[in-house]
């Protein structure tokens, strides 16, 4: 079974002027330990996508199962564990990167003894370790990034949520933030993550694209059987 | 004003031609004898040698057809000017004679280098000029495209994080592999943005004829 599963999903966005479909029929099976990247352009539905596969949102069809079970009926408890979904930090607060880590388990009520240990763990995972007293307006953007991703390693999730983590992050820090990734998912975490830049899409071990709400990819599963163009155009013309 | 373009520093040293370099030669084909070329510029060294060091570097984009295959790029080389015996290396009961690039040798490697350039754009374009021969059939073209594109995601899944910590590359097989992956990982972006530009002009048109029909 799949850990993440998106079945058929549509997702649209309508009001008084707009009827628009950001994600049309997309499905998708990521298992344990999997690193996908999907690709596209500004505006192709990426976030939306992303949100919707984290349990943010909900699809308008089809269904979006984490450990089979139907994200329309977990829910708030998804994103506090099984699901960590990454949110750019804004670099203009005054908290320390500890505190970035430590404040949400306090809010759970961990005790702060706990959370401090915890957070340690989450920001060494990361590479942080020797900024946790750093505010986060010293932070590069390539830390930032890190920063936010330790934000949600300490919940011990099993599927990590990413939104383009290396947009704007200087090409010597770009690499590291995707190596990270990369371990994510060699230690068995999932991760499913957006990009702008193709660089990202290196090393994964799922590359798709999306362009205008359809996710394309190839095949996981050994090539789809190969139908000749003349046959198929006759079927296009038969429907 | 618009800046003339930027010479490569290897073309300011035009190199001496020597008399007796006979009448411009036809342009050099031979991938293998131009790979073969870049490893005496890299370091001089003896055919044998030559011959591992090229399976190494070059495996799974160049291949020899033998060992004697370096023999005979070497003469092709040699003839041509593009290196020299290095003086002193002929000795011994089995000599072992090392080969240097001459001045020629590195003017006309680096133009060749230059020249991939305009390989690749042709290469390009005789693919655009192919796919275009699809304007009746637009939905044939988004199937072509689509393989395209897959075929550019793999090639993205396939390269590696180069997973360098900032350090400069040790070795040149090391700073070889970091530079292709980067020029790989660029030229997948500029493909799919492509792609996806190719892909809404396909859209337009089949609005289009279906506006027609």
């Amino acid at each position: 079974m799949s850990l993440l599963e998106l079945d058929a999903v549509t997702k649209r966005y309508r009001d008084d002027q707009l009827d628009r479909i950001v994600l049309r029929d997309v499905s998708l099976q990521l298992d344990g330990g999997e690193l996908a990247v999907v690709w596209g352009v500004r505006g192709c539905g990426r976030s939306t996508l992303l949100r919707v596969a984290a349990g943010i949102e909900a699809p308008d069809a089809g269904a979006v199962r984490f450990d089979g079970r139907d994200l329309a009926s977990h829910g708030d408890g998804v994103l506090g564990s099984g699901i960590g979904y990454c949110q750019r930090l804004s670099q203009g607060s005054a908290e320390t990167a500890q505190e970035v880590v430590m404040l949400p388990l306090l809010a759970a009520g961990v005790a702060l003894t706990g959370a401090r240990s915890r957070a340690h763990d989450a920001l060494e995972r990361v590479g942080l370790a020797a900024c946790a007293a750093l505010r986060l307006s010293a932070l590069t953007t390539g830390e930032a990034a890190r920063l936010s991703l330790a934000r949600v390693l300490v919940h011990d999730p099993r599927l990590v949520v990413v939104d383009d983590p290396i947009q704007g992050v200087d090409l010597l820090e770009r690499d590291g933030i995707l190596a990270l990734l990369r371990s994510l998912a060699d230690d068995g975490l999932t991760v499913l993550a957006s990009a702008t830049e193709s660089t990202a899409l290196s090393g994964a071990d799922r590359t798709l694209t999306l362009s205008a709400g359809e996710l394309r990819g190839p095949p996981p599963h050994g090539l789809a059987p190969v139908v000749a163009l003349r046959s198929a155009g006759a079927r296009r013309a038969g429907a | 004003m618009i800046a003339p373009p930027r010479t490569p520093a290897f073309l300011y040293t035009t190199p001496v031609m020597p008399a007796e370099r006979e009448v411009q030669a036809a342009p050099m084909q031979s991938q293998v004898n131009w790979a073969l070329l870049g490893l005496v510029i890299e370091r001089p060294s003896y055919a044998y040698e030559l011959a591992r060091r090229f399976e190494r570097t070059y495996e799974g984009v160049l291949a020899l057809s033998s060992v004697s295959h370096v023999y005979t790029a070497l003469a092709v080389l040699r003839e041509r000017e593009l290196i020299e015996e290095l003086p002193g290396t002929r000795v011994g009961r089995q000599p072992k004679p090392h080969y240097q690039a001459t001045a020629n040798g590195l003017a006309d490697y680096g133009q060749w280098l230059v020249g991939q350039v305009d390989e690749d754009l042709r290469r390009q374009r005789l693919f655009v000029l192919a796919l275009a021969r699809f304007i009746r059939d637009p939905h044939a073209a988004l199937e072509i495209l689509a393989g395209y594109e897959q075929a550019c995601l793999t090639e993205a899944q396939n390269t590696p994080v180069p997973g360098h910590d900032g350090a400069c590359a040790a070795s040149a097989p090391e700073l070889a592999e970091r530079l292709a992956a980067e020029e790989s990982r660029l030229a997948i972006g500029a493909k799919l943005t492509w792609v996806e530009y190719v892909r809404r002009e396909l859209n337009a048109l089949i609005e289009a004829q279906g506006a027609r029909a």
